[in-house]
C-alpha cells in the first residue's frame, strides 16, 4: 500500500513585507556622450510606479538632438520622444526585498521629429551631383524590449542599467528618406536597433506589501521507498 | 551570505564595457547609384542572350566609356544623370551602334548612414534607333539601388 503524504497541504509558508515605490530617474549615458560628442544631445529621463512586487508601469520622456557630418552629406534631426510600458522583476521577493532588480521590460514610443537634410552629393559616371532635403516634421512609432538591472546604492537611492533593443514600426517617412537618426529610436536606416541606458533613481516608498514567499520544501516521502530500502 | 546587490553593481559596471564596444563606426558597402538595368533577349528566339560585345557611353562622352567591348554582359548598367530628366547613350551591339534616350524624373533616396543619400529615377518614357535593336520594353519604371530589371532590349 502506498502511503504518500500530501506535502503541498503541509508547505510552510512565511512572509516578506516589500516596500511598493514611485520612481523617478535621470538617464546618465546621454549628458557623459554629450560632453564627449557635442553633436548628439539626448537627455532623458522616467516616472515609475510598482504595481506590486513583480510589475512597475513606466512612461518616459526626452529630448534628443542630432547632427552628423561625413563627406558626402550633412544631416540634423531634433524632437521628442515618449515611452510607456512595464517592467518585469524576475527576481525572487527574498531576494529582491523591494532594493534589486535584474528583469526586463516592454516599452511603446512614440517620437515627433523635424528632420533636415542641408545638403548631401551623389556621385557617378556624369559628374557629381549636390542637393537638399528641406526640414519636414515627422511622427514615429516604435517597440522596445528593455532587459535591465538596478540595485539600491542608497537608501532611496539606486543606479541601473538596461539595454534596449528597438523595433522601427514607422519612421513616419517612407521607405526612400527613412531618418538617419530619429530621436529615441537611433538610426532609423535600420529595422531594429540597440541602445544603453545608465540611470540614476530617486524612489519614494508609497505602500508596503506582504508577499507569501514559500519555504525550500522538504523532498516527498514515499512510503514505498523505505520497503525497498537495504541496509 | 552574498548580498544580490554586489553582483548587480558588478553587472552595472560590465554595462560600461559595452558601451565602449557598441560605438564602432561602419563603412558603406551598399550600392549607391541608382542604374537602369537592361536585359539583352535574342529578338528571334526571344531568348534571354547576352550579345557577343557590348560597348556603352553616354552621347558625346565617348572618351569615357561605360563598358568597352564587354563579353557577356547581363544586364548592362545605365547611369542617369539626375540634374537633367533625359540621358542619351550609344549602344553598340557586335559592332554596331544604335542610339538610345531616356526621359525621367529624379527624386532623393536615403540608402544608409553609411552610404547617404542617391537619386532613384521614374523612368517615364524612351526612344530608340533600330540599327541592331528591334525594340525596347519597359519592365519596371521605378529605378533604385534593387537589382531589379527596368528595360529588355531585343537584338
Amino acid at each position: 500500500m502506498l502511503l504518500i503524504i500530501p506535502a503541498v497541504s503541509l508547505r510552510a509558508q512565511d512572509s516578506i513585507l516589500i516596500p511598493l515605490k514611485l520612481n523617478a530617474g535621470i538617464d546618465l549615458s546621454g549628458p557623459v556622450i554629450y560632453m564627449t560628442d557635442k553633436n548628439n544631445l539626448n537627455a532623458e529621463g522616467f516616472f515609475s510606479a510598482d504595481r506590486n512586487e513583480k510589475i512597475s508601469y513606466v512612461v518616459e520622456g526626452g529630448y534628443s538632438r542630432f547632427r552628423y557630418s561625413q563627406y558626402n552629406y550633412d544631416y540634423l534631426a531634433k524632437g521628442i520622444f515618449i515611452r510607456a510600458g512595464a517592467d518585469f522583476n524576475m527576481l525572487e521577493p527574498q531576494t529582491s526585498k523591494g532594493k534589486y532588480r535584474a528583469g526586463i521590460g516592454v516599452r511603446y514610443g512614440t517620437s515627433i521629429y523635424s528632420m533636415e537634410t542641408p545638403s548631401f552629393s551623389n556621385e557617378n559616371y556624369w559628374g557629381s551631383v549636390t542637393s537638399s532635403i528641406p526640414q519636414s516634421t515627422r511622427l514615429g512609432h516604435f517597440l522596445e524590449v528593455v532587459p535591465g538591472v538596478k540595485t539600491e546604492l542608497f537608501k532611496n537611492i539606486s543606479i541601473g542599467w538596461s539595454v534596449r533593443l528597438r523595433l522601427l514600426i514607422s519612421a513616419g517617412t517612407g521607405r526612400e528618406l527613412r531618418p538617419v537618426h530619429m530621436p529615441g529610436f537611433g538610426n532609423g536606416g535600420k529595422s531594429a536597433t540597440a541602445g544603453f541606458s545608465y540611470f540614476l533613481v530617486w524612489q519614494v516608498p508609497y505602500k508596503s506589501k506582504m508577499v507569501i514567499i514559500k519555504k525550500e520544501e522538504p523532498e516527498e516521502y514515499d512510503e514505498t521507498d523505505e520497503e525497498n530500502f537495504e541496509p | 551570505m552574498k548580498k544580490p546587490g554586489s553582483g548587480l553593481i558588478k553587472l552595472f559596471l560590465a554595462g560600461g564595457i559595452l558601451i565602449i564596444f557598441s560605438c564602432t563606426p561602419e563603412a558603406c558597402f551598399e550600392e549607391t547609384n541608382s542604374f537602369l538595368k537592361a536585359s539583352f533577349y535574342n529578338n528571334e528566339t526571344g531568348k534571354f542572350q547576352a550579345p557577343d560585345s557590348v560597348t556603352l557611353f553616354g552621347e558625346g562622352r565617348d572618351t569615357i566609356m561605360i563598358y568597352n567591348k564587354e563579353r557577356n554582359l547581363q544586364p548592362a548598367n545605365f547611369p542617369l544623370n539626375a540634374e537633367t530628366e533625359s540621358c542619351t547613350f550609344v549602344v553598340r551591339i557586335n559592332g554596331v551602334s544604335d542610339t538610345i534616350s531616356f526621359f525621367y524624373s529624379s527624386y532623393p533616396a536615403f540608402i544608409s548612414k553609411e552610404c547617404g543619400y542617391t537619386f532613384n529615377h521614374i523612368l517615364e518614357s524612351h526612344s530608340v534607333t533600330n540599327n541592331i535593336i528591334d525594340n525596347v520594353i519597359i519592365r519596371n519604371r521605378n529605378i533604385t539601388t534593387s537589382n531589379e530589371e527596368n528595360i529588355r532590349i531585343f537584338y
